[in-house]
């Protein structure tokens, strides 16, 4: 049984600056898991565990993705091994190509039973790429599953939707992205993160996974922080009683 | 431009086909056999697929697929609920796209706006294909009440290769709240220590005529309080009258679903949560003093 879970290397959300013009900057942020990925991971990592088998992480994107500390921390949560496309001409790349890319890994690991995708990724959070994925390769895919059990050939997944839950049957191999309270993600212990060091990360260029050459369908025509509400930042410090006197006199104006 | 829609809901469909009317000039419903002829007064044509038994609405994907190959559409418009999301999916894989999804704003050009890195930013994009597809909220689309011709044209099943089998489907119970509606809501974030204590805060919305919500780790993470509440980029995009964030630090990914409310007031105890930086009032102090003192001072 191998496994694949996607996994997207992302700038650290909370250290993205706004700066006065609006434009956002990554200068301060260290490339990380993309957050829902953890759970994908964790999915992964998990039914591995419970029916035997191999969880292979794989990732596109820009240059900068291929960084030891961040594979550690892949490695470290179960996989056994990593596969990257690594290439500046993937910098920003939309989710069709996203996808290709990605096809292209899992066609050269061959040798896979099930591919595991994110709620959405933390920057974009389209929720795409798992559906398209799933179709380039001419698989089953299925999006928004809960639970995923194991049973000769098939998956058995619950599936949680707005209104409804479904329990469906798909045969494998499929394309399944998950919801991100599927599980709680592990903290690796101090051997899991010793023993990721001696894991396998195979590193590819666009060229050696035949991607080079495939065009955006999607133009990014500005990309800025939202305008900033004028608000009264009317605020009470403390909460003696006396502060809290005054804070409810502010407000009960607006409450009337 | 050509404009179909496509919507699991028939109320989203009907709001979306009226609000397509100010992007494209020829507006073409997609459905599943209709006989209700409320969608027809909407577009300018309805294509009808036979209703199959114990098929998913995924499964109409192919046909779709067929119906876009002959009829080429500009631009195909989805209501952003998760089925959606997948039939549009593999729809772009089929075509060669991407998809714009949960746009929050759309012009006749096709420039679509979509929230990025969790709602830090908002990104202005342009499909470069031939076809567009986009998932769209029926409330982005502010409709015209113009009425359409409303012929309906059947258009065959095309069986699709691959099937899902459905073992089993529940109805969710109906949540009884209607917070997109609501015109005072009261957001319940981390700060509550136990779910217990939700109880004092329900006694509060109530004292002020308002509706609960949380962020969304009191939904995820705690699972006290249905999915379906929790409010931010993820989850539900409010403009309330009031909007009373309690034990909630602020964090982008939550305040883009709050930040359009008239009137914000935080209690945190925090004095650097960022949440003051977009409240209109606030107090820093422990909400387990602060509201018990509202629900007696404001009875
Ligand atoms: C891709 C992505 C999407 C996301 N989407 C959403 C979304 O849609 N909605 C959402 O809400 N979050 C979302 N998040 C999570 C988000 O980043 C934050 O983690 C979350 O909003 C924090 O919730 P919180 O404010 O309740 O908790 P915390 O950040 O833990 O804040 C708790 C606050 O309570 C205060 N507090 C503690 N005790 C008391 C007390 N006794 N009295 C008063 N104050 C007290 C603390 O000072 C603190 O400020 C998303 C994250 C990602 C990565
Ligand atoms: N560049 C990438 N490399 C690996 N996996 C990705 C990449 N982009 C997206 N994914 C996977 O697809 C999921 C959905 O991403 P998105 O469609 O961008 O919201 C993510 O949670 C990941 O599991």
């Amino acid at each position: 049984m191998n496994i694949i879970t996607c996994f997207k290397v992302v700038p650290e959300e909370q250290d993205i600056t706004v700066k006065p013009n609006r434009d956002i900057s990554f200068e301060k942020a260290p490339m990380t898991i993309s957050a829902y990925d953890l759970n994908c991971i964790e999915a992964g990592t998990q039914l591995a565990e419970a029916n035997g088998g191999n969880v292979i992480g794989i990732s596109v994107g820009a240059k900068k993705i291929d960084d030891s500390k961040l594979k550690k921390n892949v490695l470290s949560r179960g996989p056994e091994s990593i596969f990257m496309v690594a290439d500046d001409k993937l910098e920003n790349i939309d989710t069709y190509q996203t996808a290709n890319a990605l096809k292209a890994v899992a066609e050269k690991i061959k040798d896979y039973d099930l591919i595991l995708c994110g709620e959405g990724s933390a920057d974009l959070y389209a929720q795409q790429v798992g559906p398209q994925l799933g179709q380039l390769l001419s698989l089953p895919a299925i999006n928004s599953v809960s639970k995923i059990t194991l049973a000769d050939g098939k998956a058995i997944v619950e599936r949680t939707l707005e209104n409804e839950l479904e329990t469906l049957e798909i045969s494998l191999p499929a394309v399944i992205s998950v919801t991100s309270d599927i599980n709680l993600p592990r903290i690796p212990s101090m051997k899991q993160i010793l023993a990721a060091g001696k894991k396998s990360a195979t590193i590819w260029s666009a060229e050696d996974a035949g991607i080079g050459n495939l065009s955006a369908t999607l133009g990014v025509i500005e990309t800025k922080a939202p305008e900033q509400m004028d608000r009264k930042k009317d605020i009470v410090q403390g909460d003696s009683e006396e502060a809290i006197k005054s804070f409810i006199t502010k407000i009960q104006e607006v409450l009337k | 431009m050509k404009v179909f829609v496509f919507a699991e809901n028939q109320k989203a469909l009907l709001e979306l086909c009226c609000g397509a009317r100010q992007i494209g000039e020829r507006i073409e419903a997609i459905v599943i056999n209709s006989q209700d002829d409320k969608d027809t007064e909407v577009a300018d044509k309805v294509w009808s697929i036979p209703q199959q038994d114990n098929a998913m609405l995924e499964d109409y994907t192919e046909t779709i697929a067929a119906l876009l190959e002959r009829e080429k559409p500009d631009l195909l418009i989805f209501e952003p609920t998760k089925r959606c999301k997948l039939i549009a999916g593999r729809l772009a894989a089929m075509a060669g796209t991407s998809v714009m999804t949960d746009l929050i704003e759309l012009t006749k050009e096709g420039e679509g706006s979509h929230l990025v890195y969790g709602g830090a930013a908002i990104r202005k994009e342009k499909l470069n294909t031939s076809l567009a597809i986009a998932t769209i909220g029926p409330g982005v689309l502010q409709g015209s009440k113009e009425t359409g011709k409303g012929e309906i044209e059947l258009f065959p099943f095309v069986e699709p290769i691959r099937k899902i089998k459905v073992l089993n489907k529940e109805q969710k119970p109906k949540l009884s709240v209607n917070l997109p509606s609501a015109k005072r809501v009261i957001g319940v974030g981390r700060g509550i220590a136990k779910e217990e204590d939700l109880g004092m805060i329900r006694q509060l919305a109530d004292v002020i005529n308002a509706e609960v919500g949380c962020s969304r780790p009191i939904a995820e993470a705690e699972r006290w309080m249905p999915k379906e509440t929790y409010i931010g980029v993820s989850g539900l995009m409010l403009a309330p009258e009031v909007y009373m964030a309690i034990g909630i630090s602020g964090q982008v990914q939550h305040t883009v679903g709050m930040n359009r409310s008239k009137v914000v007031i935080a209690i945190n105890k925090d004095k650097n949560a960022p949440i003051f930086g977009q409240a209109d009032y606030g107090i820093v102090g422990d909400l387990y003093k602060v509201v018990p003192a509202l629900l007696d001072q404001l009875k």
